[in-house]
């Protein structure tokens, strides 16, 4: 399922960003250049985060990083990025994430399957542990692949 | 007034509130209700009157607290806390 979403080529591993918008740059732009989505997705993402919070980091340490199709989705794809040192959402430390997913959907029910196994995936915290220390994007990779809706 | 429709908001509608919808449904199935309407959005569709109750993230809680019944979690991947506010509302609203 999420094999339809996601391909290796989109998936990173890196050391640190220097603050949340830069991270925001980082994660979405393998999604820019595979053509999935616009630039301004980017800035659509960072605009809607200064407007209503961070409210993609769904859990700790995981962001789910998206704006609204009409911001600049072309294609529906996701892109995984881990950054090892956390990135801080919010100045008080509460919306820390190592895990970021970014997620580009053309309408809000063509991905229903994959967002079943990314919810099943984020709540498996096993998982999620080894994701955030992960030096491989082949096993991060793995993972993501071998996650299906419960 | 009986919970028939309940709408599942984030900032941009196609991510967290999609995963609260299908939350929201799993949980639903487990209380054994059934004929209930579960829509997932964007806050600027929370209108007083667009749904029974509403449901959200803590984070965007004043986005929904002036447009009717609603419930602001603090994991909107917790199950557990989900069903708890949901039974508090269905004990109320029925």
């Amino acid at each position: 399922m999420i094999a339809e979403m996601l391909k290796k080529e989109n998936v990173q591993i890196v050391e640190s960003v220097a603050d949340w918008k830069e991270a925001i740059h980082v994660a979405v732009q393998p999604l820019v250049d595979g053509g999935y989505v616009e630039a301004r997705y980017i800035d659509g993402i960072i605009e809607n985060t200064y407007a209503m919070g961070p409210y993609y980091v769904l859990i700790d340490d995981v962001a789910l990083l998206h704006a609204r199709p009409e911001q600049g989705c072309i294609e529906k794809q996701l892109g995984v990025t881990i950054v090892h040192e956390p990135v801080h959402f919010a100045e008080d430390g509460s919306k820390d994430a190592r895990l970021l997913v970014t997620l580009s959907a053309t309408d809000g029910e063509g991905h229903i399957a994959v967002m079943g196994a990314l919810a099943s995936l984020f709540m498996n915290e096993e998982k999620i542990a080894t994701l955030v220390k992960s030096n491989s994007v082949d096993e991060v990779y793995e993972i993501f692949m071998n996650s299906s809706e419960e | 007034m009986a919970i028939k429709k309940i709408m599942c908001c984030c900032g941009s509608g196609i991510g967290s509130s999609l995963m609260l919808r299908m939350n929201v449904e799993k949980v639903l199935k487990q209380m054994g209700k059934t004929g209930i309407e579960v829509t997932h959005s964007t806050t600027s569709d929370a209108q007083a009157g667009a749904a029974d109750l509403f449901c959200v993230g803590a984070d965007l809680e004043e986005f929904v607290s002036s447009k009717g019944e609603y419930i602001a979690l603090k994991n909107i991947m917790s199950a557990v806390e989900l069903r708890a506010a949901l039974e508090e509302k269905f004990a109320k609203l029925g």
